[in-house]
């Protein structure tokens, strides 16, 4: 990454902020719907950071207020130490991003329009286009126009245009969308060779599976709130704990159980018994479990603990569980 | 479910090192568009083939291809058809062609450049680089001049050629080919000696002399001749005094004529219409950027050229005369060139459309006044817009 003399005050203050992003009661409305509702959002620097949300909870609105793509109603954010929107152009200068679905003008060639992108960005970008191109592996096709483009190929152009900037922080909304396999394991790797290189990765997704393969730490908005974040260790601790139990006579098992103090809920499928057990429940009521069933006559094949997933524990935590549409 | 926002959880990894400030000569807060920024706007418009097909067809196709047929059916029989060139020809193809379809294409490329970054999704790449949205704005004026100026430059070139090169020997003044350049002795003189064209052919306000014209402009004279009853056949000295008593009269609109246009007129003319063009381009741009799209902006200009501006120009309407003088395109009307007749406004005259008396009065003051209004609060309009809009 390159290095350049800090001008002012306000850069080394920036430059201090252990945060790459940082909103205080931030919210925006449309109407009477608030699509983005007090957020306090701490992203730290030089980590990969998931943004998750079920569809309209206000994942992308968010993302376009802090790239001043629209105005906030309330609320003060900063992008890399800098305060938005008053030093908008200097936090946008080490900053990348894709909104929604990457889109370029048609009739020029992958090329052509990074090189519009690039003019109005810091003369050194134009070096970095044929890097940039390389890098997200359509340097191939750079000059082919991009009305020939599949999804996928104008999503790693789009990668490509945040890199112009040789950024700090880059923020990509659904980056896995239109993706092949190769194509989601490549960007993956990708994001996580951006992380190793310091740089920030803002990533809003609802593919959990690729999140927390991803991401050091998420976020999990619903309905414009952020109601969890931190890291996905330490969130999943925090998990409910799930057993599996392949036993004989499971309605006996269940009935035997549910007889004890162990409580949780208690389901019989064609696996047989699964337990979900309270938060914070100890590893002494596996060895509970065990006891009472066999002392009750059940013979007992497997006893399983089910490795909480950011799948399972996001259902868990979104308030639309179960909700009726 | 409860929700808990957990601001005090540690980062994850150690801060990374102090992000690179940008450099103190980036500036890109800047209004004022850099070079680099219009050389590619220019390349973003030049590579729209179709536009630039159409463009290219109305401004040079058009004015060629007329000329090119008057010039070949000239060539193989110049007997039935004149010269390709000469000044009718010049002043048909500036005004009625290059003036106003020039306004057409420039607005049409004004409202492609206001409103194609929007609707293709290339607005919010170019917001989240950080360069001022004003900046942004301003660099598609120079580069749709860019575009529009030199190919109604060349239009217009290639019409001031042909009508220079291709300009027939004699004016044709009333249909009757007339030696130009002559002064007013000159004038009578020929006409004494050509008295049956200029007594038949010649616009004439005075008693008339009751001669019968022939198919030809030639007066019958003789047994078969059909002078009205009750007048006798006038003389030959009669009819000469007539002629120079009607080439008298036509002297002052005669050397209004020329076989072509002369070097500053055409400065003047190319100059009027660039100016239209340059007038498009610039309300094309702030209307389809105030408007968020191009179509309707490409109509609203469209209608302002040849249906609103027409009538403005030459309705008088009670009460509304000064809102009539702030149309662009009747202020424009009034900067045309002497002898440039005006679209709408009827044939030029001396003055250019200052003298044209179907114009609406109105000083060469206001006229400016007007033009330099129309090209601020359209900018001003479009800029705003486009640093308030949603990216």
């Amino acid at each position: 990454m390159s290095t350049t003399t800090l001008p002012d005050t306000s850069d080394k203050q920036a430059a201090e902020s252990q945060w790459a992003v940082e909103t205080h009661g931030l919210t925006k409305r449309f109407g009477e719907n608030v699509a983005v509702n007090g957020v306090e959002l701490l992203v730290p620097r030089g980590c990969a950071f998931g943004y998750l949300g079920p569809n309209g909870a206000g994942k992308t609105t968010l993302i376009r207020v802090l790239l001043g793509l629209t105005h906030a109603d309330s609320g003060t954010m900063s992008l890399l130490g800098y305060p938005v929107p008053k030093h908008r152009d200097a936090a946008l200068a080490r900053v990348g991003a894709i909104v929604d679905e990457p889109r370029f003008h048609g009739h020029l060639t992958g090329r052509q329009n990074l090189q519009m992108l690039a003019e109005a960005r810091e003369p050194a970008a134009r070096d970095r286009i044929g890097p940039s191109l390389e890098r997200v592996g359509i340097l191939q096709r750079a000059d082919d126009k991009v009305s020939k483009y599949s999804m996928g190929m104008r999503q790693r152009l789009g990668v490509a245009a945040c890199l112009l900037g040789d950024p700090e922080l880059l923020i990509l909304d659904e980056p896995m969308n239109g993706l092949d396999p190769a194509g989601m394991h490549d960007m993956r790797d990708m994001i996580l060779s951006l992380v190793a290189e310091g740089r920030t990765v803002v990533l809003s997704s609802h593919l959990l599976d690729e999140v927390e393969r991803t991401c050091d730490a998420v976020a999990i908005v619903d309905r414009g709130n952020i109601i969890r974040q931190g890291p996905i260790s330490e969130l999943l601790a925090g998990a409910s704990l799930v057993l599996q139990v392949g036993c004989s006579e499971p309605d006996r098992a269940r009935a035997l159980l549910q007889a004890t103090t162990i409580g949780g809920h208690i389901d019989v499928g064609p696996l047989g018994l699964g337990i979900t057990l309270p938060t914070a429940t100890g590893r002494d009521v596996i060895a509970e479990i065990a006891r009472v069933l066999v002392e009750g006559g059940i013979s007992l094949y497997r006893l399983e603990q089910i490795q909480a997933s950011l799948e399972s524990w996001f259902l868990q935590v979104t308030s639309r569980l179960g909700a009726p549409e | 479910m409860t929700t808990v926002p957990d601001l005090g959880t540690p980062p994850p990894t150690p801060p990374a090192p102090p992000a690179p400030a940008p450099s103190s000569s980036d500036r890109r807060g800047s209004p004022i568009p850099t070079g680099g920024m219009i050389a590619t706007r220019i390349m973003e418009l030049r590579k729209r083939r179709g536009l630039m097909i159409a463009l290219t067809l109305v401004t040079i196709g058009i004015p060629t291809i007329l000329l090119l047929i008057r010039l070949l059916l000239h060539a193989f029989d110049p007997k039935s058809y004149g010269p390709a060139g000469g000044y009718s020809i010049y002043t048909g193809l500036s005004a009625g062609v290059l003036y106003v379809f020039g306004f057409i294409v420039a607005a049409t490329l004004g409202c492609t450049a206001g409103s194609v970054d929007l609707t293709e999704g290339m607005f919010r790449h170019l917001v989240v680089t950080g360069r001022s949205r004003l900046a942004l704005y301003l660099a598609r004026i120079p580069a749709g001049l860019a575009i529009i100026v030199p190919m109604v430059a060349v239009g217009f070139a290639i019409v001031c050629a042909v009508c220079v090169f291709a300009a027939p020997a004699e004016l044709s003044y009333d249909g009757v080919n007339v030696p130009a350049g002559l002064s007013l002795t000159g004038l009578e003189n020929w006409a004494a000696g050509h008295a049956d064209v200029v007594l038949c052919d010649f616009n004439y306000n005075g008693p008339g002399l009751n001669v019968p014209c022939g198919p030809n402009g030639v007066i019958i004279t003789g047994p078969g001749s059909q002078v009205p009853p009750g007048s006798v056949q006038p003389t030959h000295a009669q009819l000469r005094a007539a002629a120079i008593r009607i080439a008298k009269q036509d002297f002052p609109n005669y050397s209004t004529q020329f076989r072509y246009p002369s070097d500053s007129l055409m400065i003047r003319t190319g100059l009027w219409i660039e100016l239209e063009a340059a007038i498009g381009f610039t309300v094309g741009l702030g209307l389809s950027s105030l408007m968020g799209q191009r179509t309707v902006s490409v109509i609203v200009m469209i209608v302002l050229e040849i249906v609103l501006t027409p009538i403005f120009s030459r309705a008088r309407i009670p009460h509304f005369l000064n809102l009539q003088r702030a149309v662009v395109g009747v202020a424009t009307a009034h900067l045309a060139p002497g002898g440039i007749p005006v679209f709408g406004g009827g044939g030029g005259g001396p003055g250019g459309g200052q003298g044209n008396p179907g114009l609406i009065p109105e000083s060469h003051i206001v006229a400016v006044c007007v033009i330099i209004a129309w090209l601020v609060v359209w900018t001003a309009l479009g800029a705003w817009r486009m640093m308030r809009r949603d990216a």
